[in-house]
């Protein structure tokens, strides 16, 4: 489970988060809405420990991530997928995928490499296993990129904006691969502006609203008279429909 | 006191090695200021020939040491010409043409950082190639070129201490000498490297300084 | 007096095996620049404020003081405190010092160019600090280096000829002899700042093929 209380984190002067409670437990997909700037990205940089927060208790599977000491336990436990694939340019897909087991499972290389293949194989990138990111279109690196958090057989995946840096076509490869993701009951946190897919993948939708949870309901509730009872949320359905 | 201890003489000594170096850094720099800015505006105008000549002596004075250039200079050339070059000329005939060669690089990007389309539209206008590179290139590629010159400096303050070993009385000569009198290497080699970095600095800070008044200049024109 | 290379062709064996020597030395010092410049670059990008702030006082020190200074400094220097090394050992220790200040600032801009976004990448991974910077850091950051470290290393080649001046006989040592044996000091040095820039030019070319190599899969397509 990953367990946040009371998070409060600013950069300087500005507040971004501003005392968030938010649980997520294995098997649910979670995915979390709100408009820019609302603080979502930083959401999950502190749950991965790239941020410090400034108040407040993160845990994940009880590991506390503000302590040095359990963060890499609680970074073992959870994979990160970035909106710009951030993948190691100077490596092939397979090299990026196999990296962090090899690195810090200690699985032996053949091992490692052989379960990055099978793992690219069932994201359709057989053929391009040996391709250097720079050889690869954006949707076959940001799969790459999903193959990567996963070869750490992560109980949770935390993805930022996975397809906001890719165009319809690929987007859509994509989205299709974390569709049966969520089906294989994989655990999700899931910062997305696709609100159609949200609905569709989503156990429960997180909305945040200027550094504030404003509404942590199950999926169909959100999008229901429950979730228009609240005017920010109209608002932004509204307007995340018009566009 | 013993011969062979420090004596506060020294001081005057090690400070007129000082003006030594630095006098040979100024007018070297001058020179070498001058003569690759004049390459520079052979290779603008393609002059053929020349252009190719100068091209090809700027790399090779690039790629070559200093040491050897010098050597060249104080005994290669009055064996073969069968004339005289004292030390001090043959310091100054080779930090002014290395100093010309990485100059003319400098200069020659500077230039070329001064957009095609630019120089097009002065054309258009009518003016002269001349007056294209007195009146739109000059300026600007002057600001383009503060920074380089600013390392390009104090490397070459560091390659006069070169001169040394053909007997000029620069800073490093008086370092060997007072190293051998007094048999207190550390001190002296300290000594002269202190004096040496606290130069280099007031170079890097003069450009900084030259660099921001020029900017802020070019700037005010340009409201 | 007339042009003539023939009067050399007796001493070839002698300036081959002076070049062997700057050959021997070159290669000594780069390896011992590399490491001094990755522990530098290291420290001077690490969140330590000490070890930074240790690092850029390292660089700034010798980078600003001429290089025959600091070796005159470590040649009559460490004998006096106890350390007796050959002038061979002397020169390299002092190039490699030197390049390493050189070489960890290109290393530091190698470092700082990467994607902060790779970085984080890794760290979420779980990888720890020394294997992040031994697996993704360094390797990113060599590859986009390999050019500046290329002048660096070209550079080195250069400066080594200021060794001759500690009695070491490389390449210009040895072209010292032959110009006093043979009464030409021209046609020597004349030969000499050909083959120091035909070297340097050739390890310019070796720089650029090795470049595109490491290189080769990042060359498509940005991001
Ligand atoms: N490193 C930082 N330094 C200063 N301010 C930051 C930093 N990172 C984020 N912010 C600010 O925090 C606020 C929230 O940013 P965040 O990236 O979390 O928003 P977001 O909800 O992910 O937005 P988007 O939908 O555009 O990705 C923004 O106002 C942003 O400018
Ligand atoms: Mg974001």
């Amino acid at each position: 489970m990953i367990s946040i209380t009371g998070l409060r984190k600013s950069f300087g002067a500005a507040t971004v988060l501003n005392g968030i409670d938010l649980e997520i437990r294995q098997g649910e997909v979670v995915s979390v809405l709100g408009s820019s700037g609302s603080g979502k990205s930083t959401l999950i940089r502190c749950i991965n420990g790239l941020e410090k927060i400034d108040a407040g208790k993160i845990t994940v599977d009880g590991f506390d991530v503000s302590k040095p000491r359990e963060l890499s336990e609680a970074r073992k436990r959870s994979g990160t997928v970035f909106q710009l694939f951030n993948l190691y340019p100077h490596m092939t897909a397979v090299q990026n995928v196999a990296l962090a087991p090899i690195e810090v499972l200690k699985l032996p290389r053949m091992q490692a490499e052989a379960e990055a293949r099978e793992l690219l194989h069932s994201v359709g990138l057989t053929e391009r296993a040996d391709a250097y990111p720079s050889q690869l279109s954006g949707g076959q690196r940001q799969r790459v990129g999903i193959c990567r958090a996963l070869a750490m057989k992560p109980s949770y995946l935390l993805l930022d904006e996975v397809t906001s840096a890719l165009d319809p076509e690929m987007t859509s490869e994509v989205l299709s691969i974390l569709a049966a993701l969520a089906k294989t009951g994989t655990t999700m946190v899931f910062v997305t502006h696709e609100i159609e897919f949200a609905r569709s993948i989503s156990s429960r939708i997180a909305f945040l609203d200027k550094g504030q949870l404003i509404a942590d309901l199950p999926t169909e509730e959100f999008f229901s008279a429950t979730g228009m009872a609240l005017p920010r949320v109209a608002q932004f359905l509204s307007k995340m429909r018009k566009d | 006191m013993r011969y062979g201890d420090f004596t506060p003489f020294d001081i005057v000594l090690l400070l007129q090695g000082l003006g030594v170096s630095l006098a040979l850094f100024v007018s070297t720099t001058l020179i070498g200021l001058f003569i690759g800015t004049v390459w520079a505006v052979i290779r603008f105008y393609r002059v053929p020939v020349l252009m190719q000549l100068v091209t090809f002596v700027a790399e090779l004075l690039k790629n070559s040491p200093v040491l050897v250039q010098l050597f060249l200079v104080f005994f290669g050339l009055p064996a073969f010409l069968k004339i005289n070059v004292t030390p001090t000329e043959a310091a100054v005939i080779t930090l002014s043409g290395n100093s010309a060669a990485f100059i003319y690089v400098i200069a020659v990007s500077a230039i070329e950082s001064v957009g095609r389309d630019q120089i097009e539209a002065a054309r258009v206008f009518g003016l002269t190639r001349w007056q294209i590179l007195r009146r739109v290139i000059a300026p600007q590629a002057t600001a383009f070129a503060i920074g380089p010159l600013t390392g390009l400096l104090v490397n070459q303050l560091q390659v006069t201490s070169l001169i040394s070993v053909i007997g000029v009385m620069d800073l490093t000569k008086v370092g060997n000498i007072l190293n051998l009198r007094t048999l207190k290497p550390f001190l002296v080699w300290t000594a002269v490297g202190l004096l040496y970095y606290l130069t280099a600095k007031l170079v890097t800070y003069a450009g900084a300084r030259f660099e921001k008044r020029l900017r802020a200049h070019t700037a005010w024109k340009g409201l | 007096m007339k042009f003539d290379l023939s009067i050399l062709a007796k001493h070839i064996p002698f300036l081959l095996e002076g070049a062997w020597l700057t050959l021997q030395a070159c290669t000594l010092a780069v390896l011992g620049s590399l490491v001094l410049g990755l522990a530098i670059g290291a420290m001077r990008t690490s969140a330590s404020p000490l070890l930074n702030r240790l690092a850029a006082v390292y660089i700034d020190i010798f980078r600003n003081i001429p290089f025959i200074v600091q070796l005159f400094f470590f040649y009559f220097g460490l004998p006096e405190i106890g350390i007796y090394i050959d002038a061979f050992t002397t020169g390299v220790v002092a190039l490699s010092i030197a390049g390493g200040a050189f070489t960890s600032d290109v290393i530091r801009s190698g470092i700082l160019a990467i994607d902060p976004g790779v970085i984080e990448a890794a760290q979420v991974s779980g990888l720890r600090k020394i294997t992040i910077f031994r697996k993704i850091i360094l390797p990113i950051a060599l590859r986009a280096s390999v050019r500046p470290l290329g002048s660096v290393f070209i550079n080195l080649i250069l400066t080594s000829s200021i060794l001759s001046t500690i009695t070491l006989n490389e390449l210009t040592g040895s072209a010292k002899i032959v110009a006093s044996n043979t009464f030409r000091p021209f046609e020597v040095y004349f030969v000499l700042l050909v083959a120091y820039a035909a070297l340097t030019y050739s390890v310019s070319i070796l720089i650029g093929m090795l470049h595109r190599y490491l290189n080769r899969h990042q060359e498509e397509g940005a991001v």
